[in-house]
C-alpha cells in the first residue's frame, strides 16, 4: 500500500512536475515566439525601410550616374582604345569599333605613343604648347595677389562693398568671344591700337615675329592672354576670398590685436593660416584649368585659324585640337594620335595636381 | 556709433592733458639755459627739428604712429577709408573700361573712326543722317552667309535652346543627385560619390574628340542635339555645390515628411526644391552662363552650319572681315548683343548668384 500510494504521489508528484514544467516551457516557448515576431516585424519594418532608401538613393542619383558613365567614363576608355588605332573618322565610330575594322597604325598598336617622341616636328609643337600653358600661369600668382588685396579692401567696413564686387565679377559672366575681340583691338598691334595709342608706343602686341615659343617677341604677346584672363578670373577669386574671409574667427583678430599685432602681422599669422584651404583650392583649380587653355589665345591670335602665331601662343591643348576632325595640322584626322596627346594631358595635369597636394602634405595632415 | 564717438573724443582729451603737462615742463626747464637743444626741447613731442615735427603730427592725423605722436584711430580709419574707396573705384573703371569700349566702339562708322573710339564714341557719319545701329543690323543681315542661310533668329533660338534646356532639366537632375547625397542613407552613397567625383578628374580635352565621335555616329552633330541632349543629366560640380547648400538644411525636416508618410519623391519636390530654390537658381543661371557663352563645345561638336550658336557665328563673321576692308566694328556689336542678355540676367540676379558662390567658398 505504502509503496502504491508512494508510487501514486510520485506519479502525481511526477506528473504535477511534468505539467508544471510543460507549463513553463510551453510558457516560455509561448513568450519566445511572441519576442521573435516582433523582433521580425520590426526587422522586416527596417529591411523595407532601407529597400527604400536604397531604391530611392539609386533612383535620384540614376540620370546623374548615367550622364557620367555614358559621357565620361565610355568616352575615356574609347579614347584610350583609339589610342591604339589608326582611327581617322571616316568610319563611323561604333562601325570601326565593333565592325571588326579596328587595326593598328603601321602594325604597331604604340606607333602613336612613339610617334609623339620620335617625330622631332611633332614634338617641338608638344614643348611648345606647354611651355605656353605653363607660362600662362603667370597669371595666377598675379591674380591670386591682386584678388587677395581687392578682397581685404572690400571687406573692411565702407558702404557700397557690394557695388565693387558686382563690378569685378561682371568680366566672369561675359562670353569669352566677345572679350577676346574687344582685346583683340585694344592691344592691336598697328598704331590705331587703343593701347599702343595711350602708351604713345607701337607694340606688336598680338603679331610676334618667327621663332619658338620664348622668343621674346612671343613673350610680349603671351603678356596679352595673361593680363586678359587675369581680368576675366579676378572677380570670381575675389568672392571666394571675402567668402573665406568673413569666416575667419572675428575673436582671433581681436586677441592678436590686444597682444598688440599690428594689421600686418594680424594678417599673415591670424588671416592667411585660416584663409590658406581657400587658397589651395584656388591655386589647384586654376592649375587645372590654366594647362587646359585653348580658346583665349587660339581665337586672339587669327580667329581660329592655323596661323603661324599658333606655336608661339597655343597651348597644349591646341594640339590636340588639331589633329581632330577639325583638319587644322593634317589634312587627314589623326584621332588616334590626338587621344594620345589628350591621355598625357590628362597624366601630365595629375602628376601636377598630385605634386602639389604633396606640398600641402604638412596642412592637410 | 555714440559710445565710439565717445571713446575718441575721451582719447583725444587725454593727449591734449599729456601735452600740456609736457610743455609745461618744457617751459620749466626752459627758463634755466636758451641752448637748441633746450629749443628743440620745447617742442611738446620732443621731435629734433620742426619738420620732423610737422611730419610726423601730419602722419599721425592719418592714423601713422612715429616715435613723437600717436597716430589719431579715427582719422586713420577716414584716411584708410578713402583711400580703400580710391583704389577700388580706380581699378573698378579699369574693369568696367572694355565693357564701355565695346559699346563706343559698337557704333564705329568705319576702321578710322573704330581706332580713333577710346574713351567715347566717334562716328563721323551719324551726322550725316546714318543709322544708329548700322552695325548691328548690318551683323543680323551677315549672319545667314556663314550658317548656311540660317537667320539671325534662327541662331539666337539655337544658342537659346542650348542654355535653356540643358539648364532647367540639368539643374533639376543634378538636385535629385545631391538630395540622394546630403539627405538619404543607402547602401552604395558613398561608392557612387567617389565615382562621380574621380570623373570631374578626367580633363575636357581628353575625351573632347571622341565625344564628338561618339556624337557624330549617333548623328547628333548634324541636328543640334550633341549640344543640349547631355546637358540634361546634369553636372557633378552643380551636384556638390547643391549638396552642400542641403548639408546646410535640418535633417528633421526629411525625418517628419516620412513620419507623415510621404515618400522620397514628394518629399524632393514638395521641400526640397523649394527650400534649395536659391542654390538652384544661382547653380542655374551660372550654367546658363557657362553655355550661352559655350564657344568650344558648339566649335567641336556641331558640324552643321545651321545649328551654330552665337558664340560661333561671331567667330565666323569675324573671320570673314579679317581678309577684307570690312569694318570690324560689326564684330564687336555683336559680342555687344552676346554680352547684353548675360549682364542683364546678371545684374537681376546678382544677389542669389554672389550668395551662392560665397556659400560654395565658404564651406572649401
Amino acid at each position: 500500500m505504502e509503496e502504491m500510494i508512494s508510487a501514486q504521489n510520485a506519479e502525481v508528484v511526477q506528473s504535477v512536475e511534468e505539467g508544471a514544467i510543460s507549463v513553463q516551457t510551453s510558457e516560455i516557448v509561448e513568450s519566445v515566439d511572441g519576442a521573435q515576431g516582433a523582433v521580425a516585424k520590426k526587422r522586416k519594418r527596417r529591411n523595407r525601410q532601407e529597400r527604400l532608401d536604397n531604391f530611392w538613393g539609386w533612383a535620384f542619383c540614376a540620370p546623374l550616374l548615367f550622364g557620367t558613365i555614358a559621357f565620361v567614363y565610355i568616352a575615356l576608355i574609347i579614347t584610350v582604345v583609339l589610342s591604339f588605332t589608326s582611327y581617322n573618322g571616316s568610319t563611323p565610330l561604333f562601325e570601326y569599333l565593333f565592325g571588326g575594322n579596328m587595326s593598328a597604325m603601321n602594325g604597331d598598336p604604340f606607333y602613336w605613343y612613339k610617334y609623339v617622341f620620335t617625330n622631332e616636328n611633332l614634338f617641338r609643337w608638344v614643348y611648345c604648347g606647354l611651355f605656353n600653358a605653363v607660362f600662362y600661369m603667370i597669371g595666377i600668382p598675379i591674380g591670386m595677389v591682386l584678388s587677395m588685396f581687392f578682397a581685404v579692401c572690400m571687406t573692411r567696413d565702407i558702404k557700397g562693398a557690394n557695388v565693387y564686387r558686382i563690378i569685378y565679377y561682371l568680366p566672369s559672366v561675359a562670353s569669352t568671344i566677345a572679350i577676346v575681340y574687344t582685346f583683340n583691338r585694344l592691344f592691336y598691334s598697328t598704331d590705331a591700337g587703343v593701347i599702343n595709342q595711350l602708351i604713345g608706343k607701337t607694340i606688336k602686341w598680338l603679331n610676334p615675329e618667327a621663332g619658338l615659343a620664348w622668343s621674346p617677341s612671343a613673350i610680349t604677346s603671351k603678356w596679352v592672354v595673361i593680363i586678359m584672363s587675369t581680368w576675366k578670373g579676378l572677380g570670381g577669386t575675389i568672392i571666394l576670398y571675402i567668402a573665406g574671409l568673413s569666416g575667419i574667427n572675428a575673436s582671433h583678430k581681436e586677441a592678436a590685436s590686444i597682444d598688440g599685432a599690428n594689421g600686418w602681422i594680424t594678417f599673415w599669422r591670424i588671416v592667411f593660416p585660416q584663409l590658406w584651404p581657400t587658397i589651395f583650392y584656388n591655386i589647384v583649380t586654376a592649375v587645372i584649368g590654366g594647362m587646359q587653355i585653348y580658346m583665349e589665345p587660339d581665337l586672339l591670335f587669327g580667329g581660329g585659324n592655323t596661323g603661324t602665331y599658333l606655336q608661339q601662343t597655343s597651348g597644349y591643348v591646341g594640339l590636340i585640337v588639331g589633329y581632330s576632325h577639325l583638319g587644322r595640322m593634317s589634312a587627314d584626322p589623326l584621332i588616334g594620335l590626338s587621344s594620345v596627346l589628350g591621355i598625357f594631358l590628362a597624366i601630365i595635369i595629375m602628376i601636377m595636381t598630385l605634386f602639389q597636394f604633396y606640398l600641402d602634405r604638412k596642412n592637410n595632415a | 556709433m555714440s559710445e565710439q564717438e565717445k571713446n575718441i573724443a575721451a582719447e583725444e582729451a587725454e593727449n591734449n592733458i599729456v601735452t600740456e603737462e609736457i610743455s609745461v615742463e618744457n617751459e620749466i626747464a626752459l627758463s634755466g639755459s636758451e641752448t637748441t637743444e633746450a629749443v628743440a626741447k620745447k617742442r611738446a613731442s620732443g621731435a629734433p627739428n620742426i619738420f620732423v615735427d610737422g611730419i610726423c603730427r601730419f602722419l599721425s592725423w592719418f592714423g601713422f604712429s612715429t616715435k613723437y605722436y600717436k597716430g589719431s584711430k579715427h582719422g586713420g580709419k577716414i584716411f584708410m577709408d578713402i583711400l580703400d574707396y580710391l583704389v577700388l573705384t580706380l581699378v573698378g573703371l579699369i574693369m568696367l573700361y572694355p565693357f564701355w569700349w565695346m559699346i563706343c566702339a559698337s557704333f564705329a562708322s568705319d576702321g578710322i573712326s573704330l581706332s580713333s573710339t577710346i574713351f567715347w564714341f566717334v562716328n563721323p557719319t551719324w551726322d550725316a543722317g546714318q543709322e544708329i545701329f548700322y552695325n548691328y543690323t548690318w551683323f543680323m543681315e551677315y549672319v545667314p552667309n556663314v550658317t548656311a542661310g540660317a537667320t539671325f533668329w534662327r541662331i539666337v533660338f539655337n544658342t537659346l535652346l542650348y542654355s535653356v534646356v540643358p539648364v532647367v532639366v540639368g539643374v533639376l537632375t543634378s538636385a535629385s543627385a545631391a538630395f540622394a547625397f546630403a539627405k538619404i542613407e543607402w547602401k552604395a552613397r558613398d561608392f557612387v560619390f567617389f565615382f562621380l567625383l574621380a570623373a570631374i578628374m578626367v580633363p575636357g580635352p581628353t575625351i573632347m574628340i571622341t565625344q564628338y565621335c561618339i556624337y557624330n555616329a549617333l548623328g547628333w552633330d548634324s541636328n543640334g542635339l550633341a549640344m543640349w541632349v547631355p546637358g540634361l543629366f546634369g553636372s557633378i560640380m552643380t551636384a556638390f555645390f547643391i549638396r552642400q547648400f542641403l548639408y546646410g538644411l535640418p535633417t528633421s525636416i526629411v525625418e517628419a515628411a516620412k513620419i507623415d508618410g510621404a515618400g522620397y519623391w514628394r518629399i524632393f519636390w514638395g521641400f526640397i526644391v523649394p527650400l534649395a530654390m536659391p542654390a538652384i537658381m544661382a547653380q542655374g543661371i551660372l550654367s546658363f552662363f557657362g553655355c550661352w557663352n559655350n564657344y568650344l563645345g558648339c566649335f567641336i561638336m556641331i558640324n552643321n552650319e545651321e545649328w551654330y550658336n552665337l558664340p560661333v557665328a561671331i567667330q565666323k563673321i569675324s573671320n570673314l572681315f579679317n581678309g577684307g576692308a570690312m569694318n570690324p566694328a560689326v564684330t564687336i556689336a555683336g559680342s555687344v548683343m552676346s554680352v547684353i542678355p548675360v549682364l542683364v540676367l546678371f545684374a537681376i540676379f546678382q544677389k542669389q548668384i554672389i550668395g551662392s558662390l560665397m556659400l560654395t567658398g565658404s564651406k572649401e
